[in-house]
């Protein structure tokens, strides 16, 4: 990591000014039935510069990093935010500072692989699968690395310093029966670089096997009947339906822009089995799949208790949206490329565990579903969700019956958080998340697995 | 100092002397001006320039791809030696390829730099007329851009090309509220050449925007049916995009195209014609060549409910055995039909006019079901009430066989250009 001296260019601030020097660095590489059909790397980096004037913010990046383009963008953001000032005239005060000051190096003190090895290694993926599983139609494996790397300072005393890596392999595995075609994938890995995430082929083996079983039901299974039903979603789900129905919809611009969460604080927003809490970096001593000390603003990140015994209590700030309600930020400001600008953002969104096992709430619903993995999510201000299903059982009498085919649930996340009886007493992070609010960035999205009524789409 | 085309030469040159076969370089400048709303204020000014520089080498049919965002010579000549070492670490495969030569061309669009207080303005006027005409409506965000692209692309067969580019493009997402009920969210946007009228009379904007202060107070779908939907230009455009999916690269490849073996077949119903027409002057938003190095043309993907056209990139296409298209799709044109949109919405008895969906991504199979959001119901041949927490579910495949109608009126949103969809034997289910 090239370090900066930014502090030396706190001499051209005339207004509160951030700048940023960011480089973002990402392999991949996608196997199709044996092929290599992608092979890349890509390096985008470069400086970043915001200015507040009077309630405007003026911006502008570069991706030559000199002393001479850091002077330019500083000038650039803060001519915007004068000539944007000027129109608009809105006469605030500057905003109060959190100054947080952090220096994290999450890269591997391993020696690094090479592109070959990598290679190589989805190599011996993609080969374990067509020995084992011939029957297959198609089958997909890819890489996905990104390494965020920072630094940061602004007009007060915030300065940080953070490289923040993720290192993902998907596989993709395709069965036509009767004709039909029909898909299901798996997630391996999360935060880290590839050499502390990932060790041997043969650690992805056991998964890859469940990953064909779970296909075979599937392929094999029946079409879910749509209406309301009893369900357990399964903890990627809860992890989904933490960040989409509800995070998004108690995200501070989101509830200034109308999100009906806005009417909800202080009121009981689900059953009071559900704690729900966005962490900063670490959760329960553990360190989060996307961890954030400072954030892009230069506030301390703590955690946001976002929802506590069921009533909500807070939303996600920045300072700006901080100082509208009267409360201080928590580090949620968060940009995905140096050339963004840090807007608000969840980071690690989870529900607490319950005291409740799994196998005792399978055992509890007579007719219902177990719905154990998404293909997307998306929600609304009005906090009505809708997620895809790719992964799924019917639960008979207590028992996981037939696999279903893909489907979608929907409901209001408020209403339908009021209905979850049972929590399981353990969880799990989903830890390939990206989030695609305005710009991409990585999320940690969480949780135990929940029993609760919802509304399933279909024929 | 070394023009753009000079540096994109010596890319060529050093990728073919240090042992590249099949050498490509792709260069990309943009400058972007943005003015951004949030909760119906302009909150931010932003000026962005970029550079995208993308090194394709192929040896002994083994490729490695390098994209980077620095022109000085170090940051190059290190990314030329990575992309050498990518290929070298790949596996042959004879599908690799660049495009043939061509004759050498530079193509020109839109204005060269933007209209900074006309931007501001426009902004401002809509923002005010939201305000005014709409006091129930937010602004949720709104954002105004001028990006000015400046490409080149050249290959070691030859090949020669440079692209300039200004748009204008405008997107916003807003909710309306009343007491504590709200309407989903909802957005639109366009992009276009120039900014010649005010931004309320863009695209579907005052008409979406109308609808969403008419949408607060809703109710469920009564019961389940298969019947009838009329699927807007603004959601047609997620229904377009599942299609092209199937006939692009990864599921064609992949072999889980249900459209594989279906070139020049019938597809749909013989009223659809949906073309892919980058060249087009009714797009703002245009491109003159593929990421692969070839010129783009204007092409008919189904002509008439026959598939003219897959969506395959010269990979795409060596890998298949089956035609490259002429250009990498996008800025799809869907031909008008010959009912009036009235008459389309006075011919139902009971269904919903679908204005966006929701989705989970469909099957393999083509079956899909998601939430119909900021829809309406249809009854007795009028639009009525708003709708929440309802339904739909069907087939693509079979949707596209199952159209009723095609509305006269489209409209064009810079990007594309759609009408309305009269489609069949959707199950539509409320709660």
């Amino acid at each position: 990591m090239q370090i900066y001296d930014l502090k030396k260019y706190k001499q051209l601030f005339k207004e509160y000014t951030e700048v940023r020097v960011q480089e973002n660095r990402n392999i991949s590489i996608s196997v199709l039935n044996g092929d290599v059909l992608s092979n890349t790397r890509s390096s985008e980096s470069g400086v970043s510069a915001r200015v507040y004037k009077g309630g405007v913010w003026g911006f502008s990046s570069n991706p030559t990093i000199s002393d001479e383009t850091v002077q330019t963008v500083i000038n650039a953001a803060t001519e915007n935010a004068l000539y944007l000032n000027d129109r608009v005239r809105k006469n605030k005060d500057p905003l109060p500072g959190y100054p947080g000051q952090a220096e994290h190096d999450f890269t591997t003190k391993k020696p690094r692989l090479s592109q070959k090895q990598l290679i190589t290694f989805l190599k011996d993926v993609d080969n374990y699968i067509l020995q084992k599983y011939p029957d297959l139609s198609a089958r997909t494996t890819m890489l996905r690395l990104l390494d965020m790397e920072k630094q940061f300072i602004n007009s007060e005393d915030s300065h940080s310093l953070s490289i923040v890596p993720r290192s993902i392999i998907i596989t993709s595995l395709s069965l036509l029966k009767d004709n039909q075609p029909f898909e299901l994938y798996e997630v391996f890995g999360g935060f880290g670089q590839f050499e502390d995430v990932f060790e041997k082929p043969e650690d992805l083996y056991e998964k890859i096997d469940e990953q064909y079983e779970h296909l075979k039901k599937k392929a094999e299974g029946v079409y879910a009947q749509a209406g309301i039903h009893e369900c357990i979603l399964g903890p990627e789900l809860a992890g989904i339906l933490s960040h989409e129905a509800i995070g998004h919809t108690v995200e501070a611009d989101i509830v200034m822009g109308g999100s009906v969460a806005a009417d909800h604080l202080g009121k009981q927003v689900a059953s009071p089995l559900i704690t729900m809490t966005d962490f900063a970096h670490h959760a329960h001593g553990v360190l989060c799949p996307v961890p954030v000390f400072v954030d892009d603003e230069g506030t301390k990140a703590e955690d946001a208790v976002l929802i506590k015994d069921g009533v909500l209590k807070t939303f996600m700030h920045n300072k700006e949206s901080a100082r509208h309600f009267g409360v201080e930020p928590t580090g949620n400001a968060r940009a995905y490329q140096y050339s963004d600008e840090p807007i608000i953002r969840m980071r690690n969104t989870a529900i607490i565990p319950g005291k409740d096992k799994l196998e005792d709430m399978i055992a509890s619903i007579e007719d219902g579903f177990y719905l154990m993995q998404a293909s997307n999510g998306q929600a609304d201000s009005t906090s009505e969700f809708m997620f895809g299903i790719v992964k799924g059982y019917e639960i008979k009498n207590g028992k996981l019956g037939k696999g279903i085919k893909d489907t979608t649930i929907s409901g209001i996340a408020f209403d339908m958080l009021n209905t979850i009886s049972m929590v399981s007493d353990d969880m799990s992070w989903s830890c390939g998340g990206m989030c695609g609010k305005k710009q991409l960035i990585p999320v940690g999205m969480g949780g135990p697995a929940v029993k609760c009524k919802v509304k399933i789409g279909g024929k | 100092m070394q023009t753009d085309r000079e540096l994109v030469a010596y890319c060529i040159d050093k990728m073919k002397r240090v042992g590249a076969e099949k050498a490509q370089c792709y260069l990309k400048h943009s400058k972007k001006h943005e003015l951004n709303v949030e909760a119906g204020e302009m909150t931010l000014l932003r000026t962005n320039f970029d550079t995208s520089i993308i090194l394709k080498a192929i040896i002994e049919d083994k490729r490695g791809d390098i994209k980077i965002n620095k022109k000085d010579t170090p940051s190059i000549d290190a990314a030329v030696e990575q992309v050498i070492e990518f290929a070298q670490s790949s596996y042959p495969d004879k599908a690799n390829d660049i495009a043939e030569k061509q004759s050498p061309k530079e193509f020109t669009a839109g204005p060269e730099s933007p209209d900074m207080d006309l931007m501001y303005d426009k902004l401002a006027e809509f923002i005010d007329y939201v305000h005014k005409t709409y006091p129930k409506t937010m602004l949720e965000q709104a954002i105004m851009d001028f990006t000015q692209t400046n490409i080149i692309i050249q290959n070691s067969n030859g090949v020669d090309f440079a692209g300039n580019r200004g748009v204008y493009s405008f997107g916003m997402m807003f909710t309306s509220k009343e007491g504590e009920k709200a309407s989903s969210f909802n957005h639109s946007g366009f992009d276009a050449k120039s900014l010649d009228k005010p931004l309320k009379d863009y695209s579907t904007i005052d008409m979406l925007l109308k609808q969403s202060s008419e949408s607060i107070h809703t109710r469920s779908f009564p019961g389940k049916i298969e019947g009838d939907v009329v699927i807007t230009p603004d959601c047609l455009s997620s229904f377009v995009y599942y299609i092209s999916n199937m006939l692009s690269d990864y599921m064609m490849i992949s072999g889980s195209s249900p459209y594989k073996d279906k070139l020049n077949e019938k597809i749909a119903s013989e009223i659809l014609t949906l073309h892919a027409n980058p060249r087009s002057p009714e797009i703002a938003k245009n491109y003159f060549f593929t990421l692969d190095g070839y010129e783009a043309q204007n092409m008919t993907i189904i002509d008439k409910g026959v598939l003219k056209s897959f969506l395959l990139s010269q990979n795409g296409a060596n890998k298949t055995g089956k035609p490259r298209a002429l250009n990498s799709g996008g800025c799809y044109v869907m031909e008008p039909g010959k009912t009036s949109y009235e008459d389309m919405i006075s011919s139902i008895d009971k269904g919903i006019l679908l204005c966006r969906f929701s989705g989970g991504n469909p099957s393999d199979n083509g079956d899909f079901s998601g939430v119909a959001k900021n829809s309406f119901l249809i009854e007795n041949g009028r639009v009525s009430t708003p709708l929440n927490e309802t339904m739909i579910a069907g087939n693509l495949i079979e949707l596209l066989k199952n159209i009723k109608g095609i509305s006269q009126e489209r409209i064009n949103y810079g990007s594309a250009i759609y009408p309305w969809l009269h489609v069949k034997d959707v199950t539509i289910s409320g709660k």
